[in-house]
């Protein structure tokens, strides 16, 4: 069996590899389909699965996470029996002047697939640190919310939020 | 189709910080998975805000899919003067989405 199928093989192959080819090189080069160019930039596509700790490492380096305690007052939800909405509140009592101010504000879900849900950023003509969203997350798991200052120090506050039903494929 | 609302209090004073809350119809689609394995697409997801008061970028938001859909956002913004809040939000698709509300005093 297998060596009457031997001598068509390199045939079959190259068939395949210049069928793909072709039909990768005709879509490029009209570019109808819809999202071709955000594809090319890959602003869409599915990035690989990422660990917390790789997270963090890639926003933040080894800087040292302090605990924000009542620096920051975090409004999370204990029990969230929906993982599809999940509502955070950050207000905050970090000064927000001309040039000592709350820069970003993190929002990380630890066991999502990508653990960073938003990075909001703040200017000090914001005022006062009190922004509000509504997160997606896959399961129970600890949430983190970490403000980063201008000047780089990191206010990290943490709370594990149990979800009933998730509702994040991502 | 898509549409953003804004929602400012009425009156404001000089100094006063306003809180701007940002909502937009949009599905940001989930990550979808066949067999284990991550369906390889262009997604459809608001990826970033912005928000600018009479001309002046006053907050910016990155964002992916883990963010609920019809995504809404609050934020602060200090304001001197009367004028107009601008929110647009982009999309993977290249779209965008501009919302405009008025800060009376």
């Amino acid at each position: 069996m297998t060596y009457t199928e031997q001598p068509n093989a390199p045939r079959r192959q190259a068939l395949r590899l210049f069928g793909a080819a072709g039909v990768a090189a005709g879509l490029a080069s009209f570019g109808l389909l819809p999202g071709a160019a955000a594809a090319a930039t890959g602003l869409g596509m599915p990035k690989p699965g990422e660990k917390v700790e790789e997270t963090i490492a890639r926003l933040f380096g080894n800087r040292p996470l302090q605990a924000a305690g009542d620096k920051m007052k975090v409004e999370l939800p204990l029990i969230a029996e929906n993982g599809a909405v999940v509502p955070v509140r950050v207000e905050s009592s970090l000064p927000m002047e001309a040039n000592n101010y709350v820069k970003n504000v993190y929002i990380i879900t630890d066991k999502n697939r990508r653990p960073l849900n938003a990075r909001m950023a703040l200017t000090p003509d914001s005022g006062k640190l009190s922004i509000a969203t509504n997160i997606r997350m896959g399961g129970t798991s600890d949430v983190r919310v970490i403000a980063e200052t201008n000047d780089g120090s990191l206010y990290q506050f943490k709370q594990e939020v149990k979800v009933t039903v998730g509702g994040c494929g991502g | 189709m898509s549409q953003v609302r804004i929602r400012v209090q009425d009156k404001a004073k000089a100094g006063d910080v306003v809180n701007v809350r940002a909502l937009v119809t949009h599905p940001m689609e989930n990550m979808q998975t066949r067999d284990g394995k991550v369906v390889e697409k262009n997604y459809n997801f608001i990826h970033k805000v912005e928000a600018s008061y009479n001309g002046k970028t006053v907050f910016e938001a990155e964002t992916t899919q883990a963010v609920s859909q019809n995504p809404f956002f609050s934020f602060p913004v200090k304001v001197n003067a009367p004028g107009k809040i601008r929110v647009i939000f982009h999309d993977t698709e290249g779209k965008t989405y501009t919302g405009e509300a008025d800060i009376k005093f």
